[in-house]
Formats: C-alpha cells, sequence, structure tokens
C-alpha cells in the first residue's frame, strides 16, 4: 500500500509551528558554532590566515547571515522560555498567548539589534 | 457561510485489503441542510449511494469515540462535525492519520488500546472498600473533572507527531488517562502511577508540540495533563523520593 495514497496529517496548531521554528533555528545555531569555532581557530594561524577570514566576515552576504543569526538566537532563546515555562507547569493553557508575545518581543529586539550593530546600514543602502 | 440546502461534494479514502487494489478516494454527492453532520452524510452514502463503505460509529453524540477521522485536515468526531462549520464545497475524509488502515475509514486501534492498558486506567486501592462510596470533596473531584470527559477516540493519540515516530510512545491519550488517575484523591498506587510514566517512552517524550490540544474534539488538553505529570515526577525526583 502506497503512503501517498494517504492523506498527510500537517498540523495547523500554532505549537507545532513553534516546535519547529525552535528545531530549525537549533540546527543552525548548532551549525553556527562549529562555523564559529573554526573561524576563531583559524586565529592560531597567525594574521596572515586570519585577516583575510575577518574581511570576509564584513561582506554584504555575511552581514546578511549575521542578521539572520541574531534571528535565530532570538526566537529559539525566546522560545526556550516557553517551554522552560511548561516544563515548570506554567502557561500551558496560554501557549499561544506566550508564544505571540514572545515572538512580538524576538522581533522589536531584532529591529533594535540590527539598528545598533548596523547603524550605518540605511546610508550604505 | 455556505447556503442551506445544495451538495457538497464528499471525497472518502477508498481500501480493501481483500481487493489488494491502491487505496483510492471516491466522490460522492450529497445533499445537506444547516444542519447535517459529516456521520449523517457518510449514513446518507451507505444507505442510497454505496453500501461497501466502511466505517466505525456508534452513540452519534460524541460519547463513545468511535467515528473519529480525519476531515478536512484536521482529527475529528464525524457525528459532531457539522458540514456547514467546514466552510468548504469539500469534505475529504480519511481513516486516521498513522494507525494501520483495515479497511476504508476504519483503523486498527490495537496499538492504542495495547498503550492505553500499560497506565493501568482503573482505581488502585490497597485498603478494604467502605460500605457505601470512597467519598471525595468538592476540589478532589475538581483536579479530574476534565480528564475524565475523555471518550478515548484517539484524535490526539493519531495527530502526535512524537506517536507517529516512537511506537513504544505512551502518547497523549493514555497519558492523560495516567494523569486522570495520578490526581485522583481515592487511588492509592501512590508513586507507582509516576513510575509508569516516568521514562523517556512516557511523559518525557512530549515535546510539547500540542497537536493532541488543537485536535481534541471535547476541548481537552492532554498536554497539559503530561506537563503536570512531568512536574511531579521532576520533584519527586528532586527530593529523592522516586
Amino acid at each position: 500500500m502506497k503512503l501517498t495514497k494517504r492523506d498527510v496529517y500537517l498540523g495547523r496548531g500554532l505549537g507545532m509551528w513553534a516546535w519547529l521554528l525552535h528545531r530549525v533555528t537549533g540546527l543552525l545555531l548548532v551549525f553556527y558554532l562549529i562555523l564559529h569555532i573554526l573561524v576563531i581557530s583559524s586565529s592560531l594561524g597567525g594574521s596572515s590566515l586570519f585577516d583575510p577570514l575577518l574581511r570576509l566576515l564584513q561582506t554584504p552576504l555575511f552581514v546578511l547571515l549575521e542578521m539572520g543569526l541574531t534571528a535565530a538566537v532570538l526566537i529559539h532563546g525566546l522560545n526556550g522560555i516557553r517551554i522552560v515555562l511548561f516544563d515548570l507547569g506554567l502557561g500551558v493553557r496560554r501557549q499561544k498567548e506566550i508564544f505571540a508575545v514572545l515572538m512580538a518581543l524576538a522581533a522589536a529586539m531584532w529591529v533594535w539589534a540590527v539598528l545598533v550593530a548596523y547603524p550605518n546600514l540605511f546610508r550604505v543602502l | 457561510m455556505m447556503a442551506t440546502n445544495q451538495n457538497v461534494t464528499l471525497k472518502a479514502y477508498r481500501y480493501d485489503p481483500d481487493v489488494g487494489q491502491e487505496p483510492r478516494y471516491d466522490s460522492y454527492q450529497v445533499p445537506i441542510d444547516e444542519t447535517t453532520t459529516v456521520l449523517e452524510a457518510l449514513y446518507y452514502i451507505l444507505e442510497r449511494v454505496d453500501g461497501s463503505l466502511s466505517f466505525r460509529s456508534s452513540c452519534r453524540s460524541a460519547v463513545c469515540g468511535s467515528c473519529a477521522m480525519f476531515i478536512n485536515g484536521m482529527n475529528r468526531l464525524a457525528c459532531r462535525t457539522q458540514i456547514v462549520a467546514l466552510n468548504s464545497r469539500e469534505v475529504r475524509i480519511a481513516p486516521l492519520p498513522h494507525l494501520p488502515v483495515i479497511k476504508d475509514l476504519v483503523v486498527d486501534m490495537a496499538g492504542f488500546w495495547e498503550k492505553y492498558e500499560r497506565v493501568r486506567p482503573y482505581l488502585i486501592t490497597t485498603v478494604a472498600s467502605p460500605d457505601k462510596e470512597w467519598p471525595q470533596s468538592e476540589e478532589e473531584r475538581k483536579a479530574i473533572e476534565e480528564a475524565i470527559d475523555c471518550i478515548l477516540c484517539a484524535c490526539c493519540h493519531s495527530s502526535c507527531t512524537m506517536s507517529w515516530w516512537d511506537k513504544g510512545y505512551l502518547g497523549p491519550a493514555a497519558l492523560l488517562k495516567a494523569y486522570r488517575f495520578a490526581a485522583d484523591s481515592r487511588d492509592q498506587a501512590g508513586l507507582e502511577r509516576l513510575r509508569l510514566v516516568a521514562n523517556e517512552d512516557g511523559v518525557f517524550r512530549c515535546h510539547t508540540i500540542f497537536n493532541c490540544t488543537e485536535d481534541c474534539p471535547k476541548g481537552l488538553s492532554p498536554t497539559f495533563a503530561i506537563q503536570e505529570l512531568k512536574k511531579r515526577v521532576l520533584w519527586k525526583k528532586l527530593t529523592f523520593q522516586m
């Protein structure tokens, strides 16, 4: 019997998306951590190795990735607080509201972080 | 809201293991009014169009939990789902996801009941029964009020992504039942209740995805029950009582 013939359950609840977002950002952070350790450890090879790498990290592509990283940290961290609350038995019946508030907070913090980290962003663009 | 007294297209999943053909969806035109339920539409097909369509149902009033199906993207009870409320020209019905299909819309619930048995879903007492009844205060009764409403329809069990991939996981329905007895003032099984669920196939497999709470046709929150059990287990472990 082919599985394709069967309708697939796609969770439509917010909780499922919160979970998926948490997983995906978690994996991205693990990937970033490896990259980070590689970049930092390259400084052991002297400035001839490290300086070009640092220049590479200041190119527009990596600036964009950095903004994405900030978003991932905020989403994962703030939703992490939500999950910890659940494990303490708090707010389980208010999970959607808690998620909405925390993600609004994440968005606000992200805008603030970008403005602080790249004050010249809009002048450059 | 749709206008009433018209036809909708009902697409039902069809599979007969004896025939051995590929599963397919059959389309039926069903006349409805504003109160027609999905179950009534299925009975209309069974009685007037196609007598070979198989599905489970019994009480028709959301008490027995027999007619749980995958209807327009959600696990619902066919008997308490009014077609007008689906707000769609098409009603698509499949058997509960991730349960083995016996025929058409009928799924094999053996695994579900096996898990239900594992949490010992009955009152366990160690002292002799009182002459009349086990007394309970209003407050003690309130603690289990929600969990008692579970009708074991398996909507939650079938929507839980953790149940899909970990076949040993007790799942939301069994864990809600475990909580129902752990929180019951009359139950005397004590730590045994928590031991039954304090493992990776128990409460700790729950990742608080909330699909069970989302799909429960009785509006219960198995996630809440699971988190309460987690909290109790954690407390007993931290204080070396377990």
